[in-house]
């Protein structure tokens, strides 16, 4: 719904994401805030956002190829696995450099999902979600028994930098990895408003329908798949480039469920639901580490470190009540509190 | 020669164990259409459960399984009545998403009580090795073989003989129809699911005897997964019959292929199998071919 008063006057105006003044004053502020972050916040808030960002670009990339094309992805801590590989590989064995090594794992994780994603082609729902669990085995199967991963301990890749200036820090890594994820969001917001994003959404809607309205079903459904996974390639890249560090360890199927969760508890089908989740189940998890010290006081039964096995419990419970009483998401929260205010002294 | 005899035998019988958690999972699509991931957890606590009553509480081995069957049947009932029952109606993917999360919530529970821990059964099964030939076969593996397949008839029996098997058969083809015919449709739920969460402990409790209770066991359910696509989503049969040709397929190819591949073959071959399966018979060995209409 617009806000009241705005009128769209010409089609570029109907077009447009950042619509009001407003919008514009909001959004500078919080690019300003956002750009000098590093400056004010603690060492703890930054890599807390560095590491929200990164989740949110994977998220982006399921969102994507499962909120708006409708194809279920288990494989997605795969794909980021084989961009953090490749990156690592580029930049160790080939001494390549992090900006070229960075787009290139993008590409290669595509590559692969397009692989990941030809089962799309003739199975769904369920049957996907068990074949896409598939392909993540054997993807990580594939890394650790390949030569020049370096096995179950895999590779250090160095940080990124520009000539003698090192991002070795999570106050400098930040200036590499937000400008990333934003860029990418943009990118989102603009595709599924595209022809593209349209078929997408028409697939997942009713793909039997789509195919009869003309809708090359092959042809969109690999195009989400290779997106996808050229946001978790990138992702994967980004993290093996912070941590310094990749291992199979990092990329387990826990962490795909975790995402699926992530994307549900934020609203299928919105790019802010991603932001909305992704934030929401990092609050979580934080919160539940600060109480489980307290916990583990109270009952000394639990053992001295119940934090994982709590955050465990929360997760898998906050799901779901979110997929029970809430299962379009916060941002379909979000949706009806800016209907309400844009129209305050009526009711919504 | 004799290690391909050895090889089949114990594929044969660590088949056995995945056809009981695929049989656990088929039960419950046949009645419900939801595919479950919570089986592994319910798997899991039943074998857990069946611990604390045998080791922590030393109850002689059958009243603990009855016990267990008891604790069992009503965590099947809870999850039903919790969390399935809501979603009537609704999307079949979200019920898949639930149970998704009921996994890793009893996950959570689980591992609260075993905290890293390997539990071990205190021996309750006959030891020692049956003499048969050259090959190497454990009493304890023989039982839990004859222990399925017994609890396969008995299935069976109920789905063809009984009043309550005729509903379920009923519900499994047509949720309205069966309802306008007079079939209680929510009681039917209610039973199947209580129904497969005592196959699931059934089958944690003979997995847990051969691989003992650690912070992984749960995960079984994946195998149990497979198997009930391979053999068809709605077929019991199918079920038990791809539950041993899983295990022989296993068994086989890291028998064979781990000698050249250096190991880990067992663990991926499943995974190709069912990558296979599904790109050229999603529906399983003897699962209906779905039609779709706009």
């Amino acid at each position: 719904m617009r806000p009241c008063g705005v009128y769209d006057r010409s089609y570029r105006k109907d077009m447009a994401i950042v619509r009001t003044w407003q919008h514009w004053a909001i959004l500078s502020v919080t690019l300003a805030l956002l750009s000098c972050l590093p400056i004010f916040a603690s060492h703890y808030l930054v890599s807390f956002v560095n590491g929200v960002l990164i989740t949110v670009i994977v998220v982006l990339g399921l969102q994507i190829v499962s909120g708006y094309c409708g194809q279920l992805s288990f494989g997605q801590p795969a794909f980021m696995a084989v961009g953090a590989y490749t990156s690592a590989v580029l930049t160790i064995h080939l001494d390549w450099s992090f900006w070229l090594a960075l787009p290139l794992s993008g590409l290669a994780a595509g590559i692969v999902g397009l692989v990941g994603g030809a089962p799309s082609l003739r199975i769904k729902g369920f049957y996907l979600a068990m074949s896409t669990i598939a392909i993540f085995y054997v993807i990580m199967w594939l890394i650790t028994h390949l030569g020049f991963t370096g096995g179950a301990s895999g590779l250090s890749p160095p940080p990124p930098s520009i000539g003698d200036f090192s991002f070795d820090s999570d106050e400098r890594m930040y200036y590499v990895i937000m400008p990333v994820a934003l860029a990418l969001t943009i990118f989102a917001r603009n595709l599924v408003r595209s022809r593209v994003g349209r078929a997408f959404v028409a697939i997942r809607d009713n793909d039997l329908a789509a195919e009869v309205m003309g809708v090359d079903l092959y042809y969109y459904k690999l195009i989400a798949f290779f997106i996808s996974c050229f946001y978790a390639g990138v992702a994967g890249s980004l993290l093996a480039h912070w941590y310094t560090q990749v291992n199979p360890e990092q990329y387990t199927l826990f962490h795909a469920i975790w995402y699926m969760g992530m994307v549900i508890i934020g609203g299928m089908g919105s790019i802010p639901g991603v932001y909305f989740g992704v934030i929401f189940v990092r609050i979580l998890d934080e919160l539940v580490l600060f109480v489980s010290p307290l916990v583990s006081e109270t009952f000394p039964w639990m053992g001295m470190a119940p934090a994982a096995v709590l955050g465990l419990m929360a997760f898998g419970l906050v799901l779901m009540l979110f997929l029970l009483y809430e299962s379009r998401g916060l941002a379909h929260r979000w949706e009806i509190f800016k209907a309400s205010y844009r129209l305050y002294p009526f009711r919504h | 020669m004799d290690t391909i005899l050895q090889i089949s035998v114990n594929g044969l019988l660590t088949g056995m164990l995945y056809s009981l958690v695929g049989a656990s999972i088929v039960l419950v699509y046949k009645a419900t259409r939801v595919v479950s991931m919570a089986h592994g957890q319910l798997l899991a606590l039943g074998a857990l459960s069946f611990w604390v009553f045998v080791a922590v509480m030393e109850i002689p081995p059958l009243g603990s399984f009855l016990l267990t069957m008891v604790v069992a049947g009503s965590m099947g009932f809870l999850v039903e009545r919790v969390t399935i029952r809501p979603l009537i109606g609704q999307p079949l993917f979200t019920a898949f998403l639930v149970t998704f999360a009921l996994f890793i919530f009893l996950d959570g529970a689980f591992q609260l009580y075993v905290r890293g821990r390997t539990l071990t059964y205190p021996p309750f099964l006959p030891e020692g090795a049956i003499p048969l030939g050259p090959l190497a076969i454990t009493k304890s593996q023989v039982i839990s073989f004859f222990i399925g397949f017994l609890l396969f008839l008995i299935l069976a029996v109920i789905f063809k003989y009984t009043k309550i098997g005729l509903g379920m058969r009923a519900t499994a083809q047509d949720h309205r129809l069966a309802q306008n015919a007079g079939v209680r449709v929510r009681k039917i739920f209610s039973f199947i699911w209580i129904l497969s969460a005592m196959v699931a402990s059934i089958a944690g409790i003979a997995w847990a005897i051969v691989m003992d209770i650690h912070y992984g066991l749960a995960s079984t359910v994946i195998k149990g997964l497979i198997v009930a696509l391979f053999g068809g989503l709605e077929s019991l049969g199918g079920a038990l019959l791809a539950g041993i040709l899983l295990g022989l397929f296993e068994t086989m190819s890291a028998g064979y292929l781990d000698p050249v591949l250096g190991g880990g073959v067992k663990d991926m071959a499943a995974y190709v199998l069912l990558l296979f399966i599904l790109l050229v018979r999603p529906y399983g060995l003897f699962g209906m071919r779905r039609i779709e209409r706009i």
